[in-house]
């Protein structure tokens, strides 16, 4: 009897201890660019981490100031996810060179570079110009709207993580997988909205709707910036109207922080109507995780067109 | 000058409001309907460039690798330029320094890369027609230091008050607050030496102590001034300088920075006369000159209309103490009878600014700056200054600025009326935006 119970307090002992011992183990400190990896990162990551991003879901993320508070977020941080592509050259080497942490450094075993393991479109090729507007050479950044680099973005945090916390490898891979699973039902359920969407002509104010446009086979008959980055001009949407009249286009797809009195002003020459879709999570209310945002897109566009 | 003022504004302005305002097609439908097919295909044009040269490709960028090799595979440094062209049409001839009415004030070559994992080089070269090649800055920056220490050797501006810090070109006015140029110099205060800086936030905001231990004290005079010995021959006769910065998110739109800077170091005084110390002779004595500086930035952006809407907020005062190392030696001076009248060297001076810049558009911007500063002799009083701008940015790579300012140089002394255009432009790869 008093050797069960000494074991048994043995056993709750040990238990004990390796469960103190867990929750003593300081979670990995992931800080990301935009809400979208912030998202995926806390998906894959779970209890095991502690996410956070730097620029909102309701803000351009071509420009981000750099704050000095986000260098103490970076000061500590054990791995600093990008989206890439120059999307971040605005802002990201200050705050990386401010931070003072080797981790996050390229070359450190906490920088990681989002880009790389994902399906990228519009890369240049042959000579490459500001003439051409703000051209991003390495191809077009906005590509976390397309759910197949979704996917991709959950796998290399799964791996990333693991590097950094092997103990918690197991936990990552079952989240990333769940991730995916969720992510591919709610594909299943699209099917009928996206059928509807191929095809359809719209309009869209910069090239970051061209991954969604990809996925969906919506066709993006014109833009309302003339180059990338680079304001609508009286002629540019004068062209535009024509060619929005002459190809039925009825929704001018657009961001939340662009001047929609412009958009406005071409919708009220043309039978279209303009839809603001949230880019990001967190963009607008409702659309708090990755998953919601893609849904909630598709759903506007389908009910739109 | 005021019809060359008028034309040079509209030029550039016409291009900004051309591609700004809306106007009705309909006005100009015909001619409108003529163009536009091709001007529709402009934007797209680029992308299905882009599409059909992607298509040789298409392997590679469906299995997603298709970031391939290295985006600068010779390690080529980055290089960029910039150059900073002024216009003044002051009705009473031009107030720059090389008395030019249109003159390429600068040409700033920049080149920066990682020299090895653990230092970073950048080399910042002025070229000008008034002082050649001049080397602005050119500093190793050791990025992996422990304990949130980071550290420049070479030269560098000097990390006392805010302005100082920023180039000529990119700040938001044509020229440095006038405190600025009158106490450091036109082109602002650079030191060559070592800096470090080490950030910190024991009560929950950020914190960032800069010092720096330098040559001398501003740029050496001219080799007509001369001293018994050199200025640095002490520790002493350094320049040492120390600058806290505190920062904080009042919410997501606002943020405050709040920063002190001191700094000290000795300068030339000039005697008037030639005088004979032991066995050499000088015509200028070092004297200890310091500055205190305390300067604040408000800023408010909203991030969701962050590319329309913007205020900023800035305040420097900087008060300057000079020692009079002449007045000891005045009865050598004005030997035999020390009655002759020496200037004031031991005056401490004060002065500062507020500025304040509105975004009128996403691409223009309305500013506008008090100046004040003490002037040395007593008797002339303070100069004052006020000026406004309009900065037009046609794209983050180019600006054009009106600027007017009334300066009133003194008591007793000329007002001037000063009227400034100033066109800058950059080419080389995306450098970050400045906080
Ligand atoms: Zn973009």
């Amino acid at each position: 009897m008093n050797i069960r119970i000494i074991f048994c307090a043995g056993v709750m002992a040990l238990t004990l201890g390796a469960s103190s011992q867990a929750l003593a183990q300081p979670k990995l400190r992931i800080v990301t660019s935009t809400t979208d990896l912030d998202n995926i990162a806390q998906a894959v990551g779970g209890d095991r981490v502690s996410a956070i991003h730097i620029s909102e879901g309701y803000q351009d993320p071509h420009f981000v100031e750099a704050k000095p508070s986000f260098i103490l977020k970076l000061r500590n941080a054990d791995v600093f996810a990008f989206v890439g592509l120059d999307l971040e050259i605005g802002w990201m080497s200050l705050l990386i060179d401010g931070a003072r942490n080797p981790k996050i450094r390229q070359g450190g075993s906490g920088y990681l570079d989002v880009s790389r393991v994902v399906r990228v479109i519009d890369v240049a090729r042959g000579n490459v110009d500001r003439s051409q507007g703000d051209v991003h050479p390495q191809g077009n950044p906005h590509y976390w709207l397309d759910p197949e680099n979704g996917r991709r973005i959950a796998r290399l945090f799964r791996d990333k993580f693991s590097e950094l916390d092997p103990a918690g490898a197991s936990t990552y891979a079952a989240n990333a997988r769940a991730f995916e699973a969720r992510l591919n039902a709610a594909e299943n359920q699209w099917k009928p909205q996206l059928a509807k969407l191929k095809g359809k002509p719209v309009v869209a104010w910069h090239t970051s709707w061209r991954y969604l446009a990809q996925y969906t086979g919506i066709n993006i008959v014109g833009f309302m910036e003339p180059k990338p980055g680079v304001p609508p001009s009286p002629s540019h949407l004068a062209g535009l109207i024509q060619t929005m009249r002459r190809t039925g286009v009825k929704v001018i797809v657009m961001e939340p922080f662009y001047d929609r009195k412009t958009a406005d002003f071409v919708a009220a020459r043309t039978s279209a109507k303009v839809l603001i879709l949230p880019p990001s999570v967190g963009a607008i209310k409702g659309v708090t995780d990755y998953i919601s945002l893609m849904q909630y897109d598709i759903r506007q566009l389908a009910d739109a067109l | 000058m005021r019809t060359i003022a008028v034309l040079w504004a509209s030029i550039t302005m016409a291009s900004a409001l051309h591609a700004q305002v809306p106007t009705t097609p309909s006005d100009s439908a015909a001619r409108a309907k003529a163009k536009a097919d091709s001007i529709a295909a402009d934007s797209i044009a680029l992308i299905r460039e882009l599409e059909q040269m992607q298509r040789g490709n298409a392997a590679d960028t469906t299995r997603g690798t298709q970031v391939a090799g290295p985006s600068n595979p010779r390690l080529i440094p980055d290089i960029s330029a910039i150059g900073d062209l002024v216009a003044d049409l002051s009705p009473d001839g031009s107030t720059q320094e090389s008395g030019n009415r249109f003159d390429i004030r600068e040409v700033e070559v920049a080149i920066g890369a990682a020299v090895d994992p653990y230092f970073r080089a950048d080399f910042i070269l002025g070229l000008s027609d008034l002082e050649g090649i001049a080397i602005e800055e050119a500093y190793l920056t050791a990025l992996s230091l422990p304990a949130a220490l980071q550290a420049r050797i070479g030269r560098f501006h000097m990390p006392f008050g805010k302005q100082n810090t920023t180039h000529r070109a990119e700040l938001q006015t044509v020229e440095y607050p006038h405190v600025i140029q009158r106490f450091f110099s036109p082109e602002g205060l650079k030191g060559s030496g070592f800096w470090v800086s080490k950030i910190f936030a024991p009560f929950g905001f950020y914190q960032e102590l800069q010092a720096t231990a330098v040559n001398r004290l501003g740029d050496a005079p001219d080799d007509s001034v001369t001293l018994a010995e050199p200025l640095n021959k002490r520790l002493s006769g350094l320049g040492y300088s120390a600058r806290l910065r505190n920062y904080w998110d009042l919410s997501e739109a606002a943020n405050l920075e709040l920063s002190f800077s001191a700094m000290t170091g000795k300068v030339e005084q000039p005697l008037g006369i030639e005088l004979s110390f032991g066995s050499v002779t000088a015509n200028a004595v070092p004297a200890r000159q310091s500055d205190l500086g305390i300067d604040f930035t408000y800023r408010w952006k909203p991030l969701e209309r962050a590319l329309y809407k913007s205020f900023i907020l800035q305040g420097e005062v900087i008060h300057q103490l000079n020692a009079d190392a002449v007045a000891p030696l005045a009865p050598l001076i004005c030997a035999p009878a020390p009655t002759c009248p020496l200037p004031d060297f031991g005056r401490s001076l004060t002065g500062g600014y507020v500025f304040a810049r509105y975004q009128l558009t996403r691409r223009s911007f309305f500013g506008t700056r008090f100046d004040f500063v003490q002037n040395p002799a007593a008797s002339e009083g303070s100069t004052k200054a006020g000026s406004t701008y309009l900065q037009f940015f046609p794209s983050e790579f180019s600006k054009f600025v009106v600027s007017y300012e009334l300066l009133k140089p003194g008591t007793g002394l000329k007002s001037v009326n000063r009227i400034l255009l100033q066109t800058t432009f950059a080419v080389g790869p995306h450098r970050p935006h400045p906080f």
